[in-house]
């Protein structure tokens, strides 16, 4: 594979946006605040770059291999910092969600392109669509997941008056609910494009619809979906949150140990 | 020390840090609005002060002045005494006085609320503010006073903004409306029921109308005094034996009732939070003792804070605000430097006029003794001697860079030459 200087440059600014938004965290500072949005679209720019250089490369769509595919996640993943950031105003994210942009980068730099043969249908743009609402919606489930973790600390600090740093700087309890409700719904709705579209184009392609991908696809839908129903129902709280965090397990199974070592069709061979 | 012949900052001022002993003769001089104007009329009436401006606050009075007269301070303190039938020596030494740059340094460290009872409040800001504002309605500042006082207020919005020392709420009902809003977000459109109309119900409710909440109701065991206090802050008053239908409706409970027993107990919270269908409920339980059963907490998404939690929000406030000490005293002397420039700019002048005149007079003097044909060769040498010997003091003098040592140095000049003599 080629050199990816322009990802790597891509994590350079990532993690100095990142350095910012801890430090305007620390002490807010109109000039730093504004920076880090900057540095993450110009980070995306560059990102973007070297994931159509990939793809020129593999003559395919970026995310034909396992890395391009966690390099698409965490640029999907910026894109969602960016529209929290100008959508909601809302800056205390930052230092939880960029981390998340870093490493998946990162990662997707590190992991070896292994030069597989072309298989036969990866391309076209159903099987682009496909993909690429997936990778959206495990990008919404991570987002989820911070808010759930930063709505657990700020959760914990009201109630023992912890007034704190974190306390000062992260958004009141409703307004991270609202934020995480949004990104689950999301996430749920790319998801279930997604799996529609998989289906359809693997009945076209495949002998028959018995890749263990499906499944835990639809485990995933079933736990958010859960998280949905009960949000409405009361539970719109903590548990929400705890759900939400256990969804992301189950993401993050799918998305490693399912893709690699359990479905044929999504291990990227 | 102050002598008549150039016009000097002064401060006469008596506030919380002064004597407990005294605290009877500064509670007697305390002004209102009204009556600042008219103490402001009498000053320069008398001719005690050139420029006036007097900050009035509950816990301060301060005379700032400028003036040229002599003994301004035993002049204005007799002033104060007469007007308040105080004894003088009684308002003296409840007093403190201040001179120069020093003064000017009390009325920064004032805004900059580094002086305040509760360090780095706000109120103080605007009651500088509108301390400026009489004495401009009363016509009683000029130049100096007026830009002091600006500054001032510049240097106080900068701490204000530059540093956390206002940022964290020191009162147990601030605390609480902050807790509440982390809770709720924007808390405009919530509504807050208020448990009890006495003094801490009031004050509360006072407190979450000024932080904006839109939508405050008062429940109280007598009716009158509830829809008092909701007439008072543009609420709503709710009848004791209706509490069962509006706990639902309320997002923030508040417990500010004398009651013995507590009387939100768990199981009307239960009630309440499925009425609500889960959505989360806030109890705020600033009664002693407790109006919300403790128990009230182990609900599902209620979130109930006491007395004690807020008091220990309040002390940790105070420290934190206290960490913000060292960064606020900077801002308030680099605004304080900026401000003493400008007025030693405006000494300097004054100063070198004053020198050149006595050593003008010094020298006819002495040129009266000799004879009238010699007179003009004897005054050109006398003049050419007193401009080499002025021109370096004087240099040096007007390139000073430090602000309060040029004032220093003007004042030595001043008293070297013995420039403040009546003529």
């Amino acid at each position: 594979m080629g050199s990816h200087l322009l990802g790597w440059l891509a994590v350079a600014l990532y993690t100095g946006a990142e350095a910012l938004a801890i430090v305007s965290l620390m002490r807010p500072r109109a000039l730093f605040a504004r920076a880090v949005p900057i540095a993450i679209a110009a980070g995306l720019a560059l990102h973007f770059a070297d994931l159509m250089r990939r793809a020129h490369e593999l003559s395919s769509v970026p995310y034909r291999t396992l890395g391009g595919s966690v390099s698409f996640f965490g640029w999907m993943l910026g894109i969602a910092y960016l529209v929290l950031f100008f959508r909601h105003r809302e800056q205390a994210m930052g230092p939880f969600l960029i981390p998340f942009i870093v490493l998946a980068t990162g990662i997707g730099l590190v992991l070896p392109d292994a030069a597989s043969l072309p298989r036969e249908g990866l391309h076209g743009s159903v099987f682009a669509l496909h993909v690429t609402l997936a990778i959206l919606a495990y990008a919404a489930f991570t987002l989820s997941f911070v808010l759930s973790m930063l709505y657990l600390v700020q959760n914990r600090q009201i109630r023992r008056a912890r007034t704190g740093l974190l306390f000062a700087r992260l958004p009141a309890l409703d307004v991270i609910g609202r934020l995480n409700r949004t990104s689950v719904t999301i996430g749920v709705a790319t998801l279930v494009l997604s799996l529609g579209l998989g289906l359809f184009w693997a009945e076209r392609v495949w002998p028959s619809l018995s890749d263990p991908k499906i499944a835990w696809a639809a485990i995933t839908l079933l736990v958010y979906g859960f998280l949905l129903w009960m949000d409405r129902r009361g539970w719109a709280g903590p548990r929400v949150a705890v759900l939400s965090i256990f969804g992301f397990g189950v993401v993050l199974f799918s998305y490693t140990v399912v893709n690699l070592y359990l479905s044929r069709a999504h291990s990227f061979r | 020390m102050m002598t008549s012949g150039e016009a000097r900052l002064l401060l006469l001022g008596w506030s919380f840090r002064g004597a407990e002993a005294s605290r009877s003769v500064r509670e007697r001089i305390a002004l209102s609005a009204e009556e600042v104007r008219e103490a402001l009329d009498r000053m320069r009436g008398e001719g005690v002060v050139r420029e006036g401006v007097i900050v009035a606050t509950c816990h301060r009075s301060e005379i700032y002045g400028v003036s040229d007269g002599e003994q301004p301070f035993e002049r204005l303190a007799t002033l104060v005494s007469q007007w308040r039938g105080l004894d003088v020596a009684e308002v003296t030494r409840a007093s403190f006085t201040r001179e120069g740059g020093e003064a000017a340094r009390h009325l920064f460290r004032v805004a900059t609320g580094l002086d305040s009872m509760a360090l780095g409040e706000s109120e103080v800001l605007g009651q500088v503010r509108q301390a400026l504002r009489l004495a401009k309605e009363a016509g009683s500042t000029r130049a100096v006073l007026h830009r002091m006082f600006e500054c001032a207020v510049a240097a106080g919005k900068r701490v204000r903004t530059e540093t956390e020392i206002a940022r964290h709420p020191l009162s147990v009902a601030s605390i609480g409306l902050e807790l509440a809003t982390k809770v709720f977000g924007d808390m405009a459109e919530r509504r807050v029921l208020v448990l009890g109309a006495g003094d801490t119900g009031a004050l509360f409710a006072e407190q979450a109308v000024a932080a904006g909440v839109r939508d405050v109701r008062v429940a109280n065991r007598s009716p009158e005094r509830a829809a008092a206090l909701a007439a008072r802050i543009g609420g709503a008053a709710v009848p004791w034996e209706h509490l069962p239908r509006a706990l639902p409706e309320a997002d923030v409970v508040v417990g500010a009732t004398a009651s013995p027993t507590p009387v939100v107990s768990r199981a009307d919270a239960e009630a309440a939070m499925r009425g609500r269908r889960g959505r989360p409920m806030f109890f705020l339980d600033l009664a002693m003792p407790r109006d919300i059963a403790p128990d009230v907490a182990g609900i599902y998404n209620v979130v109930s804070a006491g007395l004690e939690d807020l008091e220990g929000v309040a002390e940790e406030n105070r420290k934190r605000r206290s960490r913000e000490i060292p960064q606020a005293e900077s801002i308030m002397e680099e605004e304080l430097a900026r401000f003493l420039q400008w007025l030693g700019n405006l000494a300097v002048v004054p100063t070198v006029n004053d020198l050149r005149a006595r050593l003008a007079a010094l020298r006819d003097a002495e040129l009266s003794r000799i004879a009238p044909e010699d007179r003009e060769r004897y005054r050109a040498f006398a003049d050419a001697i007193a401009s080499k010997l002025l021109h370096e003091p004087m240099r040096r003098l007007k390139s000073e860079d430090d602000a309060s040592r040029k004032l220093d140095r003007v004042e030595a000049v001043r008293h070297l030459f013995d420039l403040d003599r009546p003529e």
